[in-house]
């Protein structure tokens, strides 16, 4: 391997990444999401205060940095935007992208952060220790640290909505989306109880059960069948095997994963917004 | 003189040898069995006692009248939880048996003020823990075809000897150590993620 070899593509020393590397899989949550139908309402942020028992941080500390939303709109104006600001702006909802390849994971020093069977990144809030490091290595921005107890301050009434199935992060430690991870376990358990797998949308993460215009969609990309691998396949994107990857040739198949290039093998597939050239 | 001095020192090692002996041999109360091809959890704690609202005694339930444990704790195969059951359940034995005690006079005097006694939690896990029993109890009860009438040994597991006992006492550590020792012997899923969330 040459030195130059290992600058582009350092990624292929890991273990058969793309079959899955250390790991057999279960499962293979992932989504798709149609920014085409997106309209940045936030609804699925909303949602996601509400599943996940996320504090609202007031607008000093966000502008400190110090949000603790796991989902975000993000919004960009391309030039085009600019030429005709009445079109609105282009929305993106952003948040963790449970990477296959996480660059989060092997930063940590006290293993909090690691890939479960079923494809998650996950984070384990009590072994964390809150170096941060996982957070400054992550190219997407998703991962959010506890810097304050809100859990002391929480809002009177307010405390009686926190979801049982979610632990109550203390500060010192970091947080991000866990694609609903407590539904999945739930329905996981349910489906074991009845000695079945996992059908495909027993499962909805809390912002594709919000959203208006039906713009997420979550499932497990192992199933073949599945909704969201079937618009994976529609849309031709697949994990790993980003270096043969070839430009997009069909204006039909929108899909494409966020940094890519980075090879970290993201498992939330976005379709490009269309917009009419005027 | 000599007499003396073996009465004072020698004999209370010696006696204190042959009791260890004796009690080694055979153990005050036979441990409760762990349901067959299940390795139990290794562990015991001396948990605090629980003052109750009403001394609820398990032995008797259990030794003497030989109730289910799911009889009244009949949420443990359907959900996380396994429950306490409803003052109603209670009095649908108690309104005819054992009406002249004090603990079912004190308990018919909640249920006429239409109140449940303020039960206090024993087996109380973090609340980032998040066991599931209705899980436990299909694999070690349902799915292992054990008789239903045998299924103290699998709540023995992490409970201990309830029906020794007449108030509920914490009885194993129920540690993470505890949990996972058992889920690597037992076949259990070994994700933090699992439990942790």
């Amino acid at each position: 391997m040459s030195f130059k070899n290992i600058l582009e593509n350092w990624s292929a020393f890991r273990k058969d990444a793309e079959a899955g590397g250390h790991h057999k899989y279960d499962h293979r949550w992932g989504m798709a999401i149609n920014l085409d139908v997106c309209t940045g309402c936030n609804a699925c942020s909303t949602a996601c205060y509400a599943e996940n028992n996320l504090p609202v941080v007031g607008k000093e500390r966000f502008e400190k940095g110090q949000a603790m939303h796991w989902m975000r709109i993000e919004r960009f104006w391309d030039d085009a935007d600019k030429q005709y600001p009445e079109r609105g702006a282009s929305y993106l909802p952003m948040m963790c992208q449970q990477c296959g390849a996480a660059t989060c994971e092997p930063v940590c020093p006290v293993a909090a952060t690691y890939h479960t069977p079923d494809g998650l990144n996950a984070q384990v809030y009590n072994r964390c220790i809150g170096s941060r490091y996982c957070s400054n290595n992550c190219p997407f921005r998703v991962r959010y640290f506890n810097f304050y107890s809100y859990y002391e301050t929480w809002a009177e009434p307010l405390n009686q909505q926190l979801n049982p199935d979610i632990s109550v992060r203390d500060k010192g430690v970091m947080e991000k989306c866990t694609f609903c991870v407590q539904r999945i376990r739930t329905a996981n358990d349910k489906a074991k109880m009845e000695n079945r797998s996992i059908a495909d949308g027993e499962v909805q993460t809390a912002c594709a059960q919000a959203c208006p215009t039906g713009a997420i969609v979550f499932g497990d990309t192992m199933d073949p069948n599945s909704a969201v691998s079937k618009l994976w396949a529609k849309h031709e994107v697949k994990r790993g095997d980003y270096l043969s990857k070839k430009p997009k040739q069909h204006p039909e198949k929108r899909g494409y994963r966020i940094f890519e290039e980075l090879n970290v093998d993201p498992s939330v597939m976005y379709l490009e917004r269309v917009r009419e050239e005027i | 003189m000599f007499y003396k001095h073996v009465c004072k020192l020698v004999l209370p090692p010696v006696l204190m040898f042959v009791s260890m002996l004796l009690m080694s041999g055979a153990p005050a109360r036979a441990e409760l069995a762990a349901p067959p091809g299940v390795t139990p959890p290794v562990g015991t704690y001396a948990g605090a006692d629980v003052a109750q609202p009403i001394e609820f005694p398990h032995d008797i339930h259990v030794n003497v009248n030989k109730i289910n444990c799911m009889y009244c704790h009949t949420y443990a195969r359907r959900s996380k939880v396994a429950g306490i059951p409803p003052t109603s359940k209670c009095m649908g034995c108690h309104k005819m048996i054992a009406t002249d005690k004090p603990r079912i006079q004190k308990l018919t005097e909640y249920f006429e003020k239409r109140e449940s006694p303020k039960w206090k939690k024993v087996h109380d896990v973090p609340d980032f823990v998040h066991f599931s029993h209705e899980r436990h109890v299909k694999k070690f009860v349902f799915d292992a075809d054990l008789p239903v009438e045998n299924v103290e040994q699998v709540c023995g597991l992490c409970h201990g000897e309830i029906k020794a006992m007449t108030v509920a006492k914490k009885n194993k550590p129920l540690t993470m150590g505890f949990c996972q020792r058992c889920h690597e012997a037992n076949g259990g899923p070994g994700d933090c993620w699992k439990c942790h969330k």
